[in-house]
Formats: C-alpha cells, structure tokens, sequence
C-alpha cells in the first residue's frame, strides 16, 4: 500500500466497489483492523443516509426493553415474537400484577395449610374441610381478575387505538386471555397442591376457573365488560359462600359441580363463537 | 346546509346521510360530506358531533343511518373495514396511555397492532415517527414523566406509524403551545404520499392556519364547508370596531389593540365595519344554530 | 466530519457501552459502522440484510458489551461479533422465505493469519487468483475468517461437507501453486 503506510482514496473506492484484486482488498481488510484514519476514510464513502437510518434504528431498539429469559424460552417454543411484544402491554402479565396475585394466594393457602398441617393447633387434628374455603373462594376469583384484566378497556387505555388498528381484535383477545390464564391458574393450582386432603382434588380448580373466565368472555359480548367480569365472579362467590354456610363447601369442587362448570363452560364457548365479531367493534357503542 | 360537490374521482370520503345518536342525543344528524385527499379541518364546540364522525371515519362506531366511503371502502363490510384500518392513523380524543410504558415501547405496541410483524422495520418506522414529531432523545422516557405537549406529540407519532392514507386527528393540537402548533402545522404538510387527513379542533386559528378546507360541525349538522376564506366571507359585512361597546350586537369583546370588536345583530353608533375573520363567521354561526 | 479515533479511544468507549452509556454506543456506531457495512457487503449482496446485521452487531455490542476483555483490536472484536450476526441474518432469510442470499463471488475475508499477510501479494496472489471463486471462499471463511464449517455453509450457500471438501481442495491447490512459482514452473 501507498501513502505513508496508509490506503490510498483509489484503493479504498475500489474495494468498496469491489473492482480490486483479492489479495488487494484482503490486505485492506487486515489494514483497517489497527488504522483508524483508513476506517473513517472508508465510512466517508458509504451512503451517509443509509448509515444515518441504520443509526437511529439501532438507537430505538436499544431503547426498547430487552428480552426476558422467559420470553427467549417462549421464543424458542414457536410463539412469534410480535405476539410476545404485545403480551408485554397486558398488565396481568406483570411483575407486579403477579406478585399481588401470589400474595393473596400465600395468605389463603398459608391459613389453610396451617389448619391442614396442624402448624396451629398442634398436629393430629383432623381434616377440616373449612380451612380450604378461602382457597376455595378466591382461587377462581383471582385466574377470573387476571383474564378480566386482559380484556376489559378500562384496564386497557389505548383501547381504541386496538380497535382501529388491523390487528384483529378476537386474536388479541385470545393471546391475552391465553396468557393471563396460564400465568393465573399456575400459582392457584399450585397452591392447591399445597393443602391436599382427603376428600378433594386440587385440579377440580381447574375447571371453575375456566368456566368462569368463559363465562365473563361471552358476557362480554352481551353486556357492558365490567358487569360481565362481575357477573362472572358472583356466578362463583354467591354458591360458594352459601355452601360454606351450609358447612358443605367442598361441594363446590365435587363431581355434580364440576359436570356444570364443563357446561357452564362449554355454553360459554358456544356463545364466544357466534358472537365473536363484538370484539372487533370494540366497547364504544 | 351546504354540500361540497366535487369531482367523485378525488373524493376519498363520502358521507351520506350520516346520523348517529346516544340515547336521546342527536350525536349526528344526516350529515352529508364528500372530502377530498389533503387537510380538512372540522370547527365545531364539544359536543357538536365532531368526535363521533370521526370514530365512524375511523371504523371504532357505527352510524344509526346513512352510507359511508372511506377510500373507496366501505366499513360495514367485515373485510374492506380490515382494509380501511391498514391504512388508517387514528388519533382519538383523550387518548390513554399506558403509563409505566416507555415512548419507544408503546410506539412499538402500536405498531405491532397495525400488523408491522418485523423487528427491525418497526424500529425503523418508530426512529422515522420519532424524528418527525422531534422526540428522538425521548424514546427511553416513561410516558407517565412526559409533559401534556409531549404526550400529544405522541398522541400525533402512534398515528403517523405506517406511513397511513387516511389521518384522523381528533383535537391534536390541544396542549401545544404556538411553537409546537406551527411544527404540527409544518410536520403535516410534510407528509409521504398524498394522504386524506381530517382533524378537529375548535379553535378557529388553528383552521385558518392549517386547513384549505373547512366543515363547521354545530349541534351534530353540517353549517357550512369550504375554504377558510369563503368561511370567513360569510360574515362579511357583520362584523364591526368600535371604541365601545353596544348592546346589539350578537356578540362583543374588546381586542387586542383596545377597541371594541362586535359580530352579528346590530353595530352601535360610529362603529367601522371591519374585515371578518375566521373566528368571526364562526362565532356568528354558532349563535344562529343557537349553539 | 469524524474526528480521528485510536485505539484508546474506542476501548474507552466499549467500557462506557458496558456502563450503559448510549451516547458512547452511538459514538462508536459513527466509527465503525460505515467500514463493517462496506464489508459485509462483500460477503452479503442484499442490503437490507447488511442493514439487519448492522444493526444487530451494535444491538449486541451494547448487550454484552461487558464481554470485551481488552485484549486486541476493537474493530477485529466487533467484525468477530458483526460476521456473527451476518450469518444469523441470513440463516433466518434462508429460513424464512427460501431466498438465498446469494454471496458475492468475489468474496474476501479478514487476514486473522498475520503470516498470511505479511507474504509479497506477487506469489500468493497470483496463487488466490488462480484458485476457482468456490475453493477461494471456502478458504478465505473458514482459515482466514476463522468461522466454523457449519458458519462458512450458511454464508457460502452450501453443504457444510461441501465446505470441508473445497477447503481440502483449496489447500491442495494452493501448495501445489506455491511450490510451482517457488519452482519457477508456472
């Protein structure tokens, strides 16, 4: 190479052009890795307004949030990762919402546990169905306030932004609540796991809470949302209290109990379907 | 009522017959419009319907009555409404925001909703939005720590995503102050491509500085559309100075070089007839609809 | 105008990447950008993918910019990352829409060897010359910019076995090359 040991103008148009020798542009390439002036004399021959929008590209994606370990797991799953950039926005999905929901959770399996585990009485007590009503009432509860949360526009402030925008609104709604009830329903299942005993199944939560998150859904396309999360939640609280009242509250999970939620469940769906297209309309009629 | 007629070929919205009402409220009544590609500005007091025409433009209601083109397209039929919201920007009143959210991570939200499914093109559209409403330095900047104009501002970026044909602005310029108003004015007569863009307001300098055409919206009917200049000829002849103030005019208030400025009714004595303004023809349609 | 950057400088600059500093990330983009777009673009011909892959390389940069130990060229640490990136940008288009990229023939890799650079260009280039275009990129990907087979397949557009085999082939042909010229034979 010429010029004091530097690359000349002619040899570095040529190599960006690739009109050079080979063994010419590698000998560029192995320069430019110690000699700045040859890198910014490089630079100065690239389009300045493509480098320009590469750069404040770069710079927004910087600024945007990174990926968390468990999306990367999700990525990994299949899931695109536009569906989980929009998950981000659903606030039952965060740290926060999450901790409360665990919170609640740890004080109504923790008395349970306490009476099952005899951790207050003292141990050889027998199995006291009562202890588990509070887990029994808020455990569906809580999985219903997470979907609700995923789909009410009052929780949602940009909602019409969502309806005007293409994205369709049925799939939004389906990613959402697909999410809010996976991460609900795995603590309030696991911490019915927590307080086992005879007499009952911990995965007989399961149900009601699906039953009752479908419930709400196909409300939805009836009535107002908010009355439709809560219409869905009394369906729930009212039994329950009256049963526990009845000292039978275990009922609610039984066999009999379970059969209604599948129907309560199933009718739900049914009416989900056929009406599906309310979601696309938004909530502004 | 008066009624545009212009040639079909350049109307990209057409309005017929267009009525829409809450409860006992006549939010909308038989409106008839046709609007041309470029700005059109809707002048109106809250209330006056300006906010459902344009959620019904922006495909989030529907119309009681009446026919709708936007486009080309019609927004009753499932999938030409798809079709309208791919090329839509839509700016609502009081828009919300999610507030722990960050300028670049919403932007990125909405994106996502108007279906840019790639990373690197929304980063390149947000980069582009950002830059035209001068907010680069803000992407990492929580939306709850941004100030009135600022989240306007973005209020004004979300709906410029995607390079849209059809812009509906509902008050975009409230909280901007007369700096930001002009960049506004500036930014949207910068825009690619010819796009159809109708904004609201109700502030009359905002119409005479931006739009080349002008609907006032009263109590939820067309009083007039137009140019700015044949709005304010309207009231020419009905507008007057005096050095005090008299009780037949319509309406009276002192300006700002210490006289007395009167619209409609009847001028007191020694009163010079003045040339009307945008506000004036205005305020003077508003008192005859009464509004 | 870009001032005159050293060697200094820019490891200054990584370690404020590391601290989280994006006026020293977008510093070092004005850097480094323009050449490692240029030669990407010798070894990628679409530039919407050499745009994806610049982008990514700052993106990473910024990521793991803690990774950095100091020890040699900056720029070599950020084309090892860029080249990286490159072929992730390509494997993914690939994947995606079954386009193949096509590399530039011409391709030319970085002189990692240092001993490779420092022969006359008289002899090995007329060597490298003479070398068909497919053993000449097998080479130059996989000895001189030190990517795996597995690396040098997805940015060539072939087999990885088909890689190993032009390797063995480029080598043979290039002793026999040097040992012909140092022989005057050819």
């Amino acid at each position: 190479m010429t010029n004091g040991g530097h690359a000349s103008e002619e040899l570095l148009a040529g190599y960006v052009a690739g009109t050079v020798e080979v063994a010419d542009a590698w000998s560029v390439e192995a320069h430019l890795g110690g000699c700045a002036p040859c890198r910014s004399a490089l630079s100065a021959q690239v389009d300045a307004s493509r480098l320009a929008r590469n750069r404040s590209a770069m710079l927004v994606r910087v600024a945007l949030p990174g990926d968390r370990r468990v999306r990367r797991l999700l990525g990994r799953c299949g899931i695109p990762d536009y569906l989980l950039d929009l998950l981000a926005a659903t606030p039952s999905l965060r740290v926060s919402w999450l901790l409360s929901v665990v919170s609640v959770l740890a004080v109504v399996t923790g008395e349970a546990a306490a009476v099952r585990y005899g951790w207050l009485h003292g141990r050889g007590l027998p199995w006291n169905p009562a202890a588990l009503v509070p887990l029994l009432l808020v455990g569906p509860l809580l999985v219903l306030a997470g979907v609700a949360a995923a789909f009410l526009p009052t929780v949602d402030p940009a909602s019409r932004l969502a309806v005007a925008a293409p994205f369709s609104g049925v799939r939004l709604l389906l990613v959402r609540t697909v999410a809010a009830l996976t991460a609900a329903l795995v603590p309030v299942v696991g911490a019915a796991f927590v307080v086992r005993g005879p007499g009952w199944q911990p995965a007989a939560l399961l149900l009601p809470s699906l039953a009752l998150c479908a419930f709400a859904l196909a409300a939805a396309t009836l009535v107002d949302g908010r009355a439709a999360a809560v219409s869905a939640g009394a369906l729930w609280a009212l039994p329950a209290l009256l049963l526990a009242a009845n000292h039978v509250p275990l009922a609610m999970v039984q066999p009999n109990a379970q059969l209604a939620c599948a129907a309560v469940l199933i009718a739900s769906a049914v009416v989900l379907y056929l009406r599906r297209d309310r979601f696309e309309w938004g909530w502004t009629r | 009522m008066d009624k545009m007629t212009m040639n079909v070929s350049t109307t990209a919205v057409h309005i017929d017959g267009l009525s829409r009402r809450y409860g006992a409220t006549r939010a909308l009544d038989a409106v008839d419009l046709a609007l041309d590609r470029g700005i059109t500005g809707l002048l109106g007091p809250n209330g006056a319907g300006k906010t459902t025409l344009l959620s019904i433009l922006a495909t989030v209601n529907e119309p009681d009555a009446g026919r709708v083109s936007v486009l080309g397209l019609d927004p009753k039929d499932a999938a030409e409404r798809l079709e309208i919201r791919r090329r839509l920007g839509y700016l609502p009143q009081e828009l919300g925001y999610h507030r722990h959210f960050t300028v670049a991570a919403f932007l990125d939200y909405v994106a996502i909703l108007k279906e840019i499914t790639d990373r690197r093109r929304r980063a390149g559209e947000i980069a582009r939005v950002l830059a035209a409403i001068g907010l680069e330095d803000r992407a990492r900047t929580r939306i709850r720590a941004l100030s009135g104009g600022m989240r306007q501002r973005l209020g004004i970026a979300q709906a410029l995503l995607g390079q849209p044909e059809l812009l509906i602005l509902d008050e975009p310029t409230a909280g901007l102050d007369p700096v930001q108003r002009l960049r506004f004015r500036e930014l949207l007569s910068d825009l690619p491509g010819d796009p159809v863009i109708v904004l609201s307001t109700h502030q009359a300098d905002d119409i005479a500085a931006i739009c080349p055409t002008v609907v006032v919206l009263l109590q939820g009917r067309v009083q007039f559309a137009g140019t700015p200049s044949e709005l304010a000829a309207t009231a020419s002849g009905h507008v007057w100075a005096a050095n005090e103030r008299g009780p037949g005019a319509h309406l009276s208030w002192r300006s700002s070089d210490g006289r007395w400025r009167h619209v409609g009714g009847q001028p007191p004595a020694g009163a010079d007839v003045v040339p009307p303004t945008v506000e004036d023809s205005y305020l003077l349609l508003s008192h005859a609809a009464g509004a | 105008m870009r001032p005159a950057a050293t060697e200094a400088d820019d490891a200054a600059l990584l370690r404020a990447v590391a601290r989280g500093d994006e006026t020293a990330l977008a510093a070092l983009y004005d850097r480094h950008a323009g050449w490692l777009t240029v030669r990407m673009t010798r070894r990628c011909a679409l530039p919407d993918l050499v745009d994806h892959a610049v982008q990514d390389t700052f993106l990473a940069l910024w990521r793991e910019a803690g990774a950095y130990r100091g020890g040699g060229d900056v720029a070599a640490y950020i084309w090892g990352i860029g080249v990286r990136r490159l072929i992730d940008v390509i494997r993914r288009e690939k994947r995606a829409s079954r386009r193949w990229p096509a590399a530039e023939p011409q391709v030319v890799t970085s002189a990692e060897d240092q001993v490779l650079v420092g022969i006359e260009h008289g002899r090995l280039g007329q060597a490298l010359a003479d070398l068909s275009p497919e053993l000449r990129g097998a080479i130059e990907a996989t000895v001189l910019d030190g990517l795996t087979c597995a690396e040098a397949a997805v940015l060539l557009g072939v087999a990885e076995g088909t890689v190993k085999s032009r390797c063995h082939r480029a080598r043979v042909a290039l002793r026999a090359a040097l040992a012909d010229q140092a022989w005057g034979t050819s």
